[in-house]
């Protein structure tokens, strides 16, 4: 719980620190002609203003004890909120979709697909192979949707040249 | 041109063919999302806004209407099969709906959900038939100053009633017009908070932030603490068509109606709220007040109406004053916005064939729905139980495949992985993500609105309460806002008293 309460702060401080860099990077933002009306200035002071005042009375609730968390019971399905906090498979799920990211432009869509359905399938407790066989299924239907249905092509990457995958 | 002619033409429209194939491609889809826990219509609707690249307008926005009322329905039978809300709108629903379902009698409550949300939505969609087209010639006459008194509301609203917590509301509202700021400044032409990357010049993608902060956010977050093991669905058992069945739900249906409307006209949290006073309600009035807690029908009937009726009543204020109060109506706004139709008073003239067509779509959904949630409920059933690694990893790949889809620029998905993980975050600590959807697009616009204000006031800030409707407005806020505070801290007392089942092991 120790653990949790440090989170909350230093998620209130985040959201504090993104409004005083908002109110810094607004005196950068060039204003002119301006004079008697409201400028680009004038809302984004507003907005840092509204972050600052935020931030600290989230961290202000939490030091009184009103976690953000305690009043999350009943709305997640598939969340356990008793369980503790699985940060591997968080931690894997983000390396997965980095990894699509960056293999789009190098292998073409099907294939980081693959990767992104396959592994985050794999990381959340299925079998390997099938989650492997439904992603494989799942990327081609999805090309071959795009390439001829859409009209929209992903690119095809390693598969590229093939019928019906590179539209 | 009166109303019923405009109607009558409205089906005409909505009638052919090719829109009846979108109304029902938009209310299985609702439907089904709102029956899988994890994804709502609010990011079904966003991952599918680029299809208002290639369809004309009305075609898209009566799918969305459809995705809209659909998630209402579905989100009721995974409350009364899986005791865990498919829907945040369902919370109330699982209280009684599971108690049935594990007495045998699941058929009962699917069926008065059903029939409730059918008979709520047509009374509704009656109702915002009725009310529109006036609210929308009054609200003609709106300054700027009117609309900025107005978005305020919705600000204010929806930031303070969601979350955990008034701060952490505002925060996240806060969030939501930092990001809208990102990109060109419409009025100046000058570059705010762009960082001098190019992919953020033109401002950040509203899909790309729908979408991380509900699909990658609530992913990461259930993966966080994923129940493991299969899917546990309560048989569906017992008999509904009975004369005590429709003795005990018609009344809760109307009462449930007329509840939900009017909450879902006011921005006043949309549709939560409303099955909390309808809940309240009902277990006042009851004959057989013991009942509730262990099963009883009027606590299904009374909210699954308020949540149908409540999201007509959504589309009042999105339709006649371009004011969403919810995330979905937010999303929906951006689908107006990608086709250059600001939704507003003048939607009613200068659009008018489009937005007929999609009311008289919304009375032909509601019927398909009741086909779909009521006879067909079996298969919504099987839908419930996809292995939930597939589930997850279907909606990461959806999710970045609707976000890529957009620009076809990998740098999107840079940004949805930030967002996403900022958005586990913001869940893991209670704070809302709808007042961020809600300020991303509503920012903008109540930025340039103050802007117009102070340019003829020639800088002069009393003109933002300058008008009568605007000042009433702000005093009708400070009393919206003490009363919904007070309704809000009954409610939840309530369903947290009753959310803690008697352990059955």
């Amino acid at each position: 719980m120790i653990v949790e309460r440090i989170e909350e702060y230093v998620f209130g401080g985040l959201v504090t620190a993104l409004g005083v860099f908002t109110l810094v990077d607004a005196t950068t933002i060039t204003a002119r002609g301006t004079a008697g009306t409201v400028g680009p200035r004038a809302f984004p002071y507003a907005v840092g203003a509204l972050l600052v005042v935020t931030g600290v009375a989230a961290i202000v609730a939490t030091a009184k004890g009103k976690l953000g968390q305690a009043a999350k019971a009943a709305d997640a399905a598939d969340a356990d909120t008793g369980l503790r906090t699985d940060w591997p498979t968080v931690a894997k799920l983000v390396a997965v979709l980095v990894a699509h990211l960056a293999l789009i432009d190098v292998v073409g869509w099907p294939v980081a697909a693959v990767v992104l359905f396959a592994g985050a399938a794999w990381t959340l407790g299925a079998v390997w192979w099938k989650a492997l066989a439904v992603a494989v299924v799942l990327a081609l239907v999805v090309q071959v949707v795009f390439a001829s249905g859409l009209g929209l092509s992903l690119p095809a990457g390693v598969l590229e040249g093939v019928p019906l995958l590179d539209g | 041109m009166g109303s019923l002619t405009a109607l009558l033409e409205g089906f005409a429209t909505a009638a052919q063919p090719e829109y009846l194939l979108y109304a029902l491609l938009g209310v299985t889809l609702g439907t089904a999302v709102g029956v899988l826990p994890g994804i709502g219509p609010a990011m079904t609707v966003a991952l599918l806004l680029p299809l208002t690249y290639t369809l004309e307008p009305t075609a898209a926005l009566i799918i969305f209407a459809g995705i809209y009322y659909g998630g209402m329905y579905g989100g009721s039978t995974t409350s009364i099969l899986l005791n865990t809300p498919g829907e945040s709108s369902s919370i109330v629903t699982a209280l009684e709906g599971n108690r049935m379902a594990r007495a045998g009698r699941g058929a009962a409550a699917l069926a008065t959900a059903a029939i409730g949300s059918f008979v709520a939505g047509t009374i509704a969609t009656i109702l915002l038939t009725a009310l529109a087209p006036t609210i929308a010639d009054l609200a003609v006459t709106l300054g700027p100053a009117d609309y900025v008194a107005l978005m305020v509301v919705a600000f204010t609203t929806v930031a303070a009633l969601l979350g955990s917590s008034p701060a952490r509301g505002l925060a996240a509202l806060g969030l939501g017009l930092f990001l809208g700021l990102v990109g060109t400044d419409t009025l100046s032409g000058q570059q705010r908070f762009t960082l001098g990357v190019s992919t953020l010049a033109d401002g950040i993608d509203v899909v790309v932030v729908a979408v991380g902060v509900f699909a990658v956010g609530e992913a990461l977050y259930v993966a966080s603490r994923l129940r493991h093991g299969p899917v546990e669905v309560v048989p569906v058992g017992g008999r509904w068509f009975t004369r005590e069945f429709w003795s005990r739900s018609w009344k809760p249906w109307l009462r449930g109606t007329f509840i939900g409307f009017p909450v879902g006209t006011v921005p006043a949290g949309g549709a939560d709220v409303s099955t909390f006073l309808s809940y309240a309600a009902e277990k006042k009035l009851s004959k057989h007040p013991e009942e509730f807690g262990k099963g009883a029908i009027e606590g299904v009937a009374g909210p699954e109406a308020a949540n149908n009726a409540a999201a007509a009543g959504v589309l009042v204020p999105l339709l006649t004053l371009g004011l969403p109060t919810t995330a979905t109506a937010a999303v929906i706004v951006a689908a107006f916005q990608s086709y250059g139709i600001q939704p507003g008073p003048l939607l009613f003239t200068d659009n008018s064939g489009m937005v007929w067509a999609l009311i008289a779509s919304l009375y032909i959904g509601n019927v398909m729905l009741l086909v779909l949630n009521l006879p067909l409920v079996r298969i919504w059933v099987k839908v419930l139980q996809i292995p939930r690694p597939y589930l997850y990893a279907g909606i990461l790949l959806f999710a970045a495949l609707g976000t890529y889809a957009v620009n076809f620029v990998v740098d999107d998905l840079i940004v949805l992985l930030v967002i996403g993980v900022a958005g586990f975050f913001m869940r893991r600590h209670g704070y809302p993500v709808a007042p961020l959807v809600v300020g991303l697009i509503l920012g903008p616009m109540a930025e340039e609105q103050v802007r117009r204000t102070l340019q003829i006031s020639e800088g002069d800030l009393t003109a933002l309460v300058a008008s009568p409707f605007a000042a009433a407005t702000y005093g009708v806020l400070a009393v919206v806002l003490v009363v919904a505070t007070v309704v809000r801290v009954r409610g939840s007392h309530r369903s947290r008293a009753l959310a803690s089942p008697p352990s059955v092991k």
